[in-house]
């Protein structure tokens, strides 16, 4: 098992910042998931730890040893790629043996590891196959055989389950986290999937534009988002943000915008007063934090008009167009509503997370 | 009424039908074009002269080998072809030993530069061959090179390496880093996943293109003719002996320059098909 430390880590293209100055911390025999949308770096950071790449800046750990500007070859590691890369003219059985073939292990000890892996991911019966005869998620499961084979120090993992259709990726995401659990190899695993970071992950790291957001395990990183991207980027629908002013009525402060009043959550008290000069913040409060008024009238309550039913039958997505814009609210089940009629909805008040407007960050932090 | 509507969609549209019968005709039409010569060749090459000249008779009925016998052991020019074979051989040598790293450094790197050095190589093969082949004689008589089969497949290499440059780069870009960057975190060099994985999967190509360079060599004629008096190659010894030869000696000597390219071709028509095409993804 082997912690990766990342120091000051930069990789400019050109002048375009892939990554910029990131520390990141990943304990041994830790599942870590770098989440972000697409071009945020993720998988440009997974490249330089790697080895693929050659960084800019910084400095890549494992354990105590510099490995900044070692080729991948001296890094111990293995790797599943997005598009498999098993190569097309070896045999599985080939594939699977190829790393252990090139780090000179005995011929005994190379057979007992193959049917191992095959063996633990169910591809016995494919080793005299060609990867050209397999489908994709048997490919897939060749190359995560391929990558563990080894035992490598880190097992990195670039959005290998992308290429799978639906179902076959969610079986796999338990398949591979149960895997890693087993092996407890440290993982570095890249994903744009929330739902796989959710499920997978000891850790998210979040990014977006080659920054590092917030470090965490799911229930804080969806609980307590550090910033507007990390709230907004973490689940569906999205969670609703709205621009409000701080106001004090009565000695009593309250987040104000036209036809909404919420009084503002203890919690939140000490941090607004401090900064009492700062009268502007953004409310974000997540979709199913919103109820529609009738079954409790003990949350600050708002209209809105029916814009939009997104019926999933498990649940209803309910678009409203309020006077301050359009909030998003998700109800259990199947609701029958129709459109353009006023309704009235409730923010649940423990629920609700507030932003500085300017830098976007969670005034909790 | 349905029993209407079903015989009605069960007919191939008219248009669909003249479509596919177009097509085959054009088919016909191209492989005749290609191939009347061929068969032409073939059948005078082994046409006894009295049939040759009765000029009744289209097809002869009388065959021998007789020209071919002469053409080579008479004319020399089985020492010829061996020559040629020579040459085509040191010049695909040459221009791979020299082609292959440039073209993997075109296909896998982005530097500055690159589209118009890519364009200069072309340009080289915008001088005539004509200009160059006198300089060239004069060079090679100094160092010695002139009258060798190397001489000549060192200037067949001029002529062949820019095509190979840019037609490997190419086949090398339609193989996936992906594979070549696997081969290096499973411990690889650079080097070693090249020819362990990336060579392998693009040699179908590879040999494509290594087609483009025999059959160049091979038909070269004229800087053959200039540089080398006594080591000849196939097509500078026919041009020179067998043109003043009867007319079915020029059929046997044109029969004799298209075999080893058809056979060739046969030999490789699969990795041919398969160089632009699936096998490489």
């Amino acid at each position: 098992m082997t912690n990766v430390t990342i120091r000051g880590l930069c990789k400019y293209f050109d002048r375009v910042k892939a990554v910029d100055n990131l520390d990141l911390e990943i304990k041994a025999g830790e599942f870590i998931v770098l989440l972000g949308p697409s071009g945020c770096g993720k998988t440009t950071l997974l490249r330089c730890i790697s080895g693929l790449e050659r960084v800019t800046a910084g400095r890549v750990f494992f354990d105590d040893h510099d490995m900044t500007y070692l080729s991948p070859k001296g890094r111990d590691i293995s790797m599943v790629f997005q598009n498999y890369a098993v190569w097309p003219h070896m045999r599985v059985e080939k594939n699977i043996a190829f790393p252990l073939k090139v780090k000179k292990f005995p011929q005994q000890e190379i057979k007992k590891r193959v049917a191992w892996a095959s063996d633990l991911l169910r591809i016995e019966e494919l080793l005299d196959r060609y990867p050209a005869q397999l489908s994709g998620g048997q490919r897939q499961r060749v190359a995560v055989a391929r990558a563990i084979v080894v035992e490598p120090r880190v097992l990195l993992m670039d959005e290998p389950l992308s290429n799978l259709d639906a179902l076959l990726r969610v079986r796999m995401r338990s398949e591979v986290k149960k895997l890693q659990q087993k092996l407890t190899v440290t993982t570095i695993y890249v994903t744009h999937d929330q739902v796989e970071a959710m499920t997978m992950g000891d850790r998210i790291a979040v990014f977006n534009q080659g920054m590092l957001q917030q470090v965490g395990i799911s229930d804080v990183i969806y609980h307590n988002p550090a910033n507007t991207f990390v709230a907004g980027f973490i689940g569906s629908p999205q969670m609703n943000f709205i621009e409000v002013e701080i106001e004090s009525i009565n000695n009593e402060l309250y987040l104000r915008t036209k036809n909404l009043t919420i009084p503002l959550n203890d919690k939140f008290k000490a941090k607004v007063s401090e900064h009492s000069g700062i009268r502007n913040y953004i409310l974000g409060i997540r979709p199913e934090h919103i109820y529609l008024t009738g079954q409790s009238k003990t949350y600050p309550v708002t209209k809105g008009k029916v814009y939009f039913l997104e019926l999933l039958r498990s649940d209803t997505i309910i678009h409203l167009e309020t006077e301050f814009g359009f909030l998003v609210v998700k109800e259990p089940g199947d609701l029958k509503l129709e459109e353009n009629r006023e309704i009235e909805v409730s923010f649940d008040l423990n629920r609700i997370h507030l932003f500085y407007e300017d830098t976007g960050n969670s005034i909790m932090t | 009424m349905e029993n209407l509507i079903a015989l009605k969609t069960n007919r191939i549209p008219w248009a669909l039908k003249i479509r596919g019968v177009l097509t085959i005709l054009v088919a016909i039409f191209i492989g005749v074009w290609f191939l009347t010569p061929l068969v032409l060749i073939t059948i005078s090459a082994f046409a006894s002269p009295r049939d040759y000249y009765q000029i009744e008779k289209v097809i002869p009925t009388h065959f021998t080998v007789e020209h071919f016998h002469a053409l080579f052991f008479e004319l020399e020019g089985w020492q010829a072809m061996l020559n040629s074979l020579k040459v085509v051989g040191l010049t695909i040598l040459f221009s791979f030993t020299v082609g292959l790293p440039a073209s993997y450094a075109l296909s896998r790197y982005k530097f500055r530069g690159k589209s118009f050095l890519k364009l200069s190589m072309l340009a080289s093969r915008m001088f005539p061959v004509m200009i160059l082949a006198i300089p060239l004689l004069i060079i090679y008589m100094k160092i010695g090179l002139s009258d060798t089969i190397y001489g000549v497949a060192l200037a067949h290499t001029i002529m062949v390496l820019p095509l190979i440059i840019l037609v490997s780069a190419s086949i090398l870009a339609s193989v996936s880093v992906d594979y070549e960057e696997a081969a290096m975190i499973f411990g690889l060099s650079r080097i070693h996943a090249f020819l362990k994985i990336t060579l392998p999967l693009a040699l179908p190509g590879l040999v494509a293109s290594a087609i483009l360079a025999f059959i160049i060599s091979w038909n070269e004629v004229f800087i053959a003719t200039i540089l080398n008096l006594t080591n000849r190659t196939l097509p500078a010894h026919i041009f020179r002996s067998a043109m003043d030869s009867p007319d079915y000696f020029k059929f046997t000597a044109g029969f004799i320059m298209s075999i080893p390219a058809v056979i060739f071709i046969f030999f490789v028509r699969k990795h041919l098909v398969t160089m632009w095409g699936i096998s490489l993804k």
